[in-house]
This record gives C-alpha cells, structure tokens and sequence, in this order.
C-alpha cells in the first residue's frame, strides 16, 4: 500500500477510536489528539515503515481504552466532571443574576411561603409523627375507665394495684396523681405554687428516663412510712439557683420538708394526660404517702400508666387490661359494666389536636402547591421572553437538551434559594408560634425547627423549583422557528399560551379550595368568639390562693381567712364585686359525681338514666353575681349561711331532666353519706370546658359548707383588671406572707387560651389562602397583560373597522374570567374533600356552608376579575392608526 | 492566604505533568513537541497521547499551564494543533518539585544509593 493511503488508514483509526473518549474531552482535544497520533504515524513510516505503523495503531487503541475510560471516569476538567449540568448551572446562575427582581420576587415569595409550610411541618412532625422521647414508648399506653355515662375517668387506687399486680403482657404500671401545692426551698420564704406529679416509684424506670442528676426513686420509697424524698423538673431547679448542692436538702411542700434527691434531665417533658382537659405538666415528683391497694374503689382520681411487655401488640394489650377490668368489675361493682382500656400514649396526647393539625397540614400541602404553580407560571413566563432566542438556537441545531437543562437549573436554583430563605423563615416563625401556642399543646417544649426540618424544607424548594420547571422546560425544548411564526402571525398563544391559561386554572383551583378552607375555619372561629360562655369575662381578674391544710389545720381557719381574703380585695378602689369558687370557668377541673333524685317528676323509673353524673363545684355568696352568670330561677347564695341546710345551686339542664315541667326550687339531692343538697336557684351554665357548648350538668355547693381551702378568687372591677394586681398581691401578703398567689389572670385571658388553638389555626389557614388568593391574581393580572400585548395588533385592527373600546375590554377580560370559571368548576370538588377533613374542626357551622361558600367564590371572582380589569384596560391606550403602523 | 502552603498542596506532581512543565518552561508546545522532548530526555516510559492530553486538559484546569494563541506550524501549515505555555503558578510549581526531587536526590545519596559528589 502506498504511503499516503496508510497515511489516511490511520488518520480514519485515529478519528475511530477518538470515540472512546467522552464527547466533550473530544470536542476540546480531538483534533490535536489525532494530530499528534499523525505525526507519531509519519515517524514510525519514515523510520520502520508498515509494521512500526500497525504496531502504533495498535498501541492507539490500548491508549485510547485505557485514556477514554479513565476520562469517562475521572475527567480532566471540573464541569466535565458534573457532565453538561456544572455548565448549564453555571450559565443559569448567570442569567438569574442579571435579573435580581425577579430573583427577589421569586425566593421571596418561596421564603415566606414554604416558611410557613414548614412551620406548619415542624409543628405536625414533632406533635404527630415524632416518637415520644421515652424508651419504647410504642409500648406504653395510659388506661382509662368507662363506667356507665362516664367516659376516659380515672382509675381507683385499687385499679392500679390491680394493674401492677397482672402481669403478662402488661409489664408495669404505675399510678399518677396531680396536685398542686406550696413550694418553698425555706420556710414560710418565697412561697410558689407548684404543680406535683405524685407516682408509684416506679415511673422513672417505666419511662426509661434516667434523672441528670442524684437519683430516682428506690421501689420501697412508697406508702405511709416512706422517706419524703423529691425529684425536681431541671426547670423548677433552675429556678431556684440551679445549684447541685440542693441534692440531699430539704424543700417544703405546704409546709413539709422533702428531701431532694434527683434532678430530671432538662427536655423531660413528660405530661400527664387528663381525662378531660388538657395535659397536665408538673415542675416536681414524690411518690405515694398511701398504699395504693388499701384506698377507697369508688374514689377514682389516679391515671394509670402501664408499659406493655416489649412487642407486644395493642389487641393483646387491650385484652390484658381488659381483664383487669372484669376484675375490678366483678370484685369492687357488682359487675355493674365497669371497663378499662389502654390507649397508646401518643394517640392519647395528641388526640385533641390531630383534627386540627391534620387541616393545617392540609392546608400547608396546598400551599405548597400553589407555590409550586406560582412559580411555574413565572418561569415559563420567562421562557416565552426568551422564545426568539429559543427558537432561533434549536434552527441552528442547538441541542433541545441544553434548553432544558438550563430552564430546569433555573427552576432548581430559585427553589433552593427561596427553601434556603423560607428554612430561616420557618426557624424564627416556629419560635413565634412556640411562644403564641396553647398552652395545652401537646410536646409543645419539643416544637423546633432542627437541622432536618430544615433540611427539609430547602430540598422541598429544590424539588419544587426543578418541578415546576418542568413544563416550561419541556415546552422550551419544543420551540421551533416555524410554530414561533405561526404563532405570531394569527392572534397569539400557541403552546405556551395554553400552558401559562392551564396553570393559572390551576391557581385559581386551588386557591378556591384553600379560600373556602380559610374561610370555614374562620367563620368557625368567629362562631367561638361570638359564643356566650354563660358568665360576662370582661372586667374580671382571677387569681388562686392555696391554703394548704398544713398551714390552717382545721376548715374554719381557712373559711375565715378566706372571708378575710375577700373583705381585703373588696376594699381595694375600683373593685366593684368579689367571690371565689373551687374551680374557674373554661378550666376543665371541676369534681364528678353521680347523683339521683329520689322523687323528682323528670325520672323515668329506669335506674340508670334517673342517675345523672354532674361537675360539681364549691361557690362562695357572691360568686354567680360577681361572674355575671344568668340566673334563671330562684336565688344565688345569700352571703348569711343558714343553719343545717346545705344549699345548692343547679344549672338549667340538671333542672330540665328531672323537672321538666316544675320548678325545680326546694328539691332535694342526696349527696355523699346521709346530707342533702338543697336547691335554691337555677343558673345557665358557666361552661367549664368548651366555650360553645354545655358540657355536663352542674351542681354549684357552697364553698363553705364542705371546707373547700383553696379557692380561686374572681375580682370584678371597672379598672383595667391587670392594674389592681400590685394591689392585691399587697393586700394578701399584708394578710398571711406564708400565702402564695397563683394563676393571676385575667378572664379575658382564660377564655383566650382556651380559644388560642383555633385562633392560630384560623390565623394561619387564612394566611395561606389570602397568600394563594395574591398569587392567583397576580397569575391572571400576567396572563390578561400579556395577551392585550400579544393581541395589540389583532385589537388595533377591531378597533379599526369600527368596534369601540368597551366591547374590546369585554372581550379581554372575558378570556380572563373564562380561566377563573373553569378553575372555580374544577375546584368545587375539592371543597368538598376539604370539608370532609373540616369536619372534626368546625364549631357551629357546615363544612359546605351555602353562605360562607358562596361569599368564598364571589370574592374570589371579584379579585380576579379586578386583577383582569387593571391590564384590559390597556386595550383603551390602543391608538389603532399608531399601531397599525408600527406592524 | 499562604500561597506557599497552596503550590506545596500540588506536589509531588505526576511524571507526566513535572515532564510538561518542564517543556513548556522553556517555550511554547504543542502536545507532541513534548512527547518528543520527553523521548528527547531519555525517559524510559514516554506518555502516550492520549495520556499526554488528559494531562494537559487537567493541568489547564489547575491553572498550571494555558492554551497559547493558535499559529501554524511552519513545517505543515497546520493550524489544529493545540499550543501550551505555562504560567506563573506553574512555573512556581515546576521550581518547587524539581527542589524536592533535588531533596530526594541528595538524600539517595546521604543513603548510599547514588554515587557521591558526582558534579
């Protein structure tokens, strides 16, 4: 073979195996590669002819294998290194930067949106996914007891004896008991009230919670003889002096001195869950003076806390407590139908949220959509500003792929930008919705955004940016030159006028269903606001006075410390009226008890519906008029007790079943051992748990007739109630300096909190659908804007041949509110999925309440609409004669 | 920045790469003029080119050498070839293996390895 022929063999090898190596390292180095191979080929011809040359073609191809793959695997050059994306992500970036506004508007809107997503996650993550910080705490439930019309009450003593003493699968139980009492680390020294979670001692171990510091309690620590040993909560040691050197001294509780022996970690947290009401937290521990299986059965007022033997399944577990219960059934009531059951202790504790919780999550879900949308629409409203440039690319045979890498890069960036802005958002937001929660939220000291939230939320950005990228993407990829002409020569739109129509639809939908949840839960919370109580808050400052028995030993010390109390709080200027009663309005803690009334018209003769369980509460003379609750019938307590007789008064539904038809005055109600109650009025109820509805019948005692020590003090008063608290703390500490004040607020600020879990809902669902509603219009606002702009010379024709400007108007908006009709027609069924979910949330109204509805979707029109308006009036600048020459 | 700790972080440098520096610190190449100067200092194992210009399209990257203005070749006219130069950093980079392996070098000698005091 000739010289030149072999020349041109190799040349054609050369180029073969270039392929070996990735397209970009060829692009670069190709030519000089082959270069270098050619003048490697001339050398070995002159010097060893064809043998030297096939051996060179030989060591190109082992060269080749070995480089091409080596590149492939490890290439030279960083961007490489990342394929084509490093380059495209570099090129995005740079073209976002030339466009700041937007960048702002875009992660700006993506901040405070997905920032409030992702409080909306940190809050129902940790309160409904997050495990409880307990050793398997899968495996421990609380148990409950039903016995005729009373639901989740506590256990007797003997119930948890039972409980510790079954075995099986229940491994351990232990009793808990709440009470409140006097705390001072020296005597008759800064006295607080304090909350103290009484237990077995075996509650530490149960938990599998280790104290940080000192000990927990020994298993013998229990019963009449135990030491008086304390565990303190590290937040009541912090307190007071955080100081390690309290560990084996005493504190006193209403006066008795404790030993402190342990101090419990500092996110201990643990509640105990309420049968009614909500959780209950303590600031320290003791354990039992008594003997649980020697107390009273019929005196239930211990939660029962079993851990279940590990693996255990919930059935297996029901079961076993359920024997439990036919136990105690048989043995302490006649097998009357007592049960007990175990729930798990997370579904307990969050029980009273879940419904809520699951709206919001509802609603951030939504949100999140809208966002994604919104977003959409921005970038495909970029990509047709840069439909030419498109265009004319793909003509000159760029690559369809590079499009789309970059419009996804640039939807990727922008959603991590915006996730970045909206994890900061989110951290600052959650503490302020910390701070703002009910108290009564569940793992409320638990609600934080950590690092993975906040990890979640950026990579929800990304993921958002690169989806909503998508459509604009794949439409950029299509851009031709010739559907570009096409486009423009008849009235615009084309693909991407459909698609921009399609995802402004698609706000408008979900910006109704968003509307309409916001608007429920709103109505609803007015609903709550607007409800009667029973008693008049304004004006009403209440404050609790503990008077531990250890201070006044006998009853009629503290009754007459009390009127004391009283008569010193009356004298304070501006103070227009005083009481107390054993337990406030809207605070969950009033006693039960079943009560019959022998005799009374209303009975039926069938024994279990003629016994009523009742809440029942100690009042002192004064109380119903000083809360400015309603009497309906009769008298309030006269402030001189008559002898031998124990007044009561009744609330209108005890009344109405017993005497449905007579007046219920003068009747008599057997009450505990051989007294009754006489009743002397009949009042509307002040609701003890629910602002908007009655809860049980209610029976008000005369505080003083059953020795109740502890009242809780109302101040009726024309002053700003806050004002007379240095007043009064003065009046009670001149009193009796041993005496704590407790729970000085005002009752405006009780029947707050206990509309505070609604309040934030309501605040927050309405922050996301005005937020949906924005962007919506601001989606239309866009789309009529650029069609005016589009259709100028179609218009400027019309104009031309004679239709006046109004009718052009029309004719624009029309195309706009076509897109609010459709998205208002594909969004009423998802009312309808979002009222199903309302359900359990809504106070006093339908989840498809007509009115409430239809204001949602008239207001909605009409923003649309004017979001429409504002650019189809562009078309009255049109000056046909200008704009038809400019074409 | 301690620049200094930044040229020691690259070394020691690859066979290759020292060999290019090398070539390009005393003029312009192109890949195969280095191929040829490596043959020309009797290494044993001469790079191929695809080798050669991995190495290169690397050294590019850190910034050691760069691309030099494109010229034709006087003996074939062809303006395909890719020429090199090195850079300032480069050239820093060069000077400071060549004095580690003169450290190396002495050493093999303080240990016998190499005969001593050969100028």
């Amino acid at each position: 073979m000739t010289q030149p022929r072999m020349l041109h063999i190799s040349e054609r090898w050369f180029r073969l195996l270039q392929r070996l190596y990735p397209p970009d390292f060829r692009d670069e180095m190709g030519n000089a590669v082959v270069e270098a191979y050619m003048d490697r080929a001339h050398h070995s011809l002159q010097n060893g002819g064809n043998i030297h040359l096939v051996a060179l073609w030989f060591r190109a191809l082992v060269d080749s294998v070995r480089n091409g793959a080596g590149e492939r695997v490890r290439p030279a050059v960083s961007w490489r290194r990342s394929g084509n994306w490093g380059r495209d992500a570099g090129l995005a970036t740079r073209r976002l930067l030339r466009a700041p506004a937007l960048v702002l508007a875009v992660v700006g809107t993506l901040g405070v949106g997905l920032g409030l997503f992702g409080v909306v996650y940190a809050v129902v993550h940790k309160v409904l996914v997050e495990r409880l910080p307990y050793k398997d705490p899968g495996d421990l439930y609380f148990v409950w007891r039903d016995y005729r019309d009373l639901r989740r009450g506590w256990l007797a003593g003997t119930d948890v004896a039972e409980l510790q003493k079954a075995g099986g699968a229940i491994e351990d139980a232990t009793g808990l008991q709440r009470q409140l009492r006097t705390f001072a680390t020296r005597d008759g020294d800064d006295a607080t009230e304090i909350s103290v979670m009484v237990t077995s001692p075996n509650l530490f171990q149960l938990l599998g919670i280790q104290p940080a510091l000192g000990r927990g309690f020994a298993k013998d620590e229990v019963g009449p003889k135990r030491p008086a040993v304390i565990v303190l909560t590290h937040e009541l040691w912090n307190r007071i002096g955080g100081d390690p050197a309290i560990l084996g001294r005493p504190v006193r509780l209403n006066g008795e001195p404790y030993t402190v022996i342990g101090i419990q970690p500092p996110k201990f947290g643990f509640v105990l869950n309420a049968g009614i009401g909500p959780p209950q937290r303590a600031d320290a521990y003791i354990t039992f003076g008594i003997n649980l299986a020697e107390t009273n059965p019929d005196r239930a007022s211990f939660a029962g806390l079993i851990r279940a033997r590990r693996g255990t399944s919930p059935q297996v577990v029901a079961a076993a407590v359920d024997a439990v219960g036919r136990l105690v059934d048989a043995r302490d009531w006649q097998n009357k139908g007592l049960k007990l059951y175990p729930v798990g202790l997370k579904p307990d504790l969050v029980a009273a949220v879940r419904p809520a919780l699951v709206v919001l999550g509802f609603a951030g879900v939504l949100l999140v959509l809208v966002l994604m949308v919104n977003l959409a629409s921005v970038l495909v409203a970029r990509a047709s500003q840069r439909e030419h440039e498109f265009a004319v690319s793909r003509a000159l045979g760029a690559n369809g792929g590079a499009v789309v890498r970059a419009t996804l890069f640039e939807g990727g960036l922008l959603g991590l930008g915006g996730g970045a802005v909206a994890a900061l958002a989110a951290f600052w937001g959650t503490r302020t919705l910390v701070a703002l929660a009910p108290l009564d939220l569940p793992r409320r000291e638990a609600i934080a955004v950590d690092w993975q939230i906040a990890a979640g939320v950026i990579g929800l950005g990304a993921l958002l940016g690169v989806l909503a990228a998508v459509a604009p993407a794949t439409w950029a990829a299509r851009a031709s030159l010739s559907l570009l002409l096409a486009n423009s020569a008849v009235r615009g739109g084309g693909g991407r006028g459909r698609l921009r129509r399609a995802l402004v639809v698609a706000q408008v939908t979900l910006s109704l269903v968003l509307l309409s949840t916001g608007a429920l839960v709103v109505r609803s919370f007015d609903r709550l606001l607007r409800a009667d109580p029973g008693f008049t808050p304004e004006g009403l400052l209440t404050l609790r006075v503990p008077m531990p028995p250890q201070f006044l030993p006998k009853a009629e010390q503290s009754i007459a410390l009390q009127d004391r109390v009283e008569y010193a709080l009356r004298t304070i200027s501006g103070v227009t009226g005083v009481s107390a009663a054993s337990t406030l309005p809207l605070t969950a803690s009033a006693g039960q008890m079943t009560i019959r009334i022998p005799g009374a018209p209303g009975n039926t003769g069938d024994a279990d519906r003629d016994a009523r369980l009742v809440d029942y509460l100690g009042a002192r003379a004064g109380y119903i008029e000083a809360m400015g609750m309603r009497l309906v019938e009769g008298r309030a307590f006269d402030r001189v007790r008559r002898e031998g007789v124990r007044e009561a008064v009744i609330d209108r539904n005890l009344a109405r079943q017993f005497f449905p038809a007579a007046s219920a005055l003068g009747a008599k109600i057997p009450w505990l051992d051989n007294q009754f109650l006489t009743v002397v009025g009949v009042v509307d109820q002040a609701r003890l748990y629910d602002v908007h509805q009655d809860g049980r019948p209610q029976i008000y005692l005369r505080a003083e007739d059953f020795g109740y020590r502890t009242l809780s003090f109302v101040v009726r008063t024309r002053r700003d109630p806050l004002s007379l608290v240095p007043d009064l703390r003065r009046a009670i500490r001149q009193l009796d300096p041993r005496l704590a004040l407790a729970d000085v607020r005002t009752m405006d600020d009780v029947v707050g909190d206990a509309l505070r879990r609604q309040r934030i809902s309501a605040v927050l669902i309405s922050a996301f659908a005005l937020g949906a509603l924005l962007l919506a219009a601001m989606g239309l606002f866009g789309i009529v804007a650029g069609s005016v702009t589009r259709r100028r010379h179609e218009l400027a024709l019309r104009l031309a041949v004679g239709a006046d400007h109004g009718r052009l108007v029309r004719l624009v908006l029309g195309e706009g509110a076509a897109l609010v009709m459709i998205g208002v027609a594909i969004g009423a069924p998802g009312i309808y999925i979002a009222g199903r979910l309302l359900r359990g949330v809504l106070v006093g109204i339908s989840p498809l309440d007509p009115p409430t509805l239809g204001a949602v979707a008239l207001s909605l029109g009409l923003v649309t609409l004017a979001a429409c308006y504002v650019p189809a009036r562009r078309v009255l600048r049109i000056d046909p004669a200008q704009s038809l020459r400019q074409e | 920045m301690d620049r200094d700790r930044g040229i020691d972080k690259r070394l020691p440098l690859r066979g290759v790469e020292f060999h290019i520096l090398l070539s390009l610190a005393a003029g312009e190449r192109h890949g195969y003029g280095i191929i040829q100067d490596i043959e020309g200092r009797g290494e044993p194992s001469v790079p191929d080119v695809g080798t050669m210009y991995r190495a290169l399209a690397r050294m590019v990257e850190a910034g050691l050498i760069e691309a030099a203005a494109r010229r034709p070749v006087p003996d074939t006219g062809d303006e395909r070839r890719n020429y090199y130069r090195i850079t300032s950093i480069g050239l820093r980079v060069a000077r400071a293996e060549a004095r580690r392996l003169e450290a190396l070098t002495n050493a093999a000698r303080v240990g016998g390895l190499l005969p001593k005091e050969v100028k």
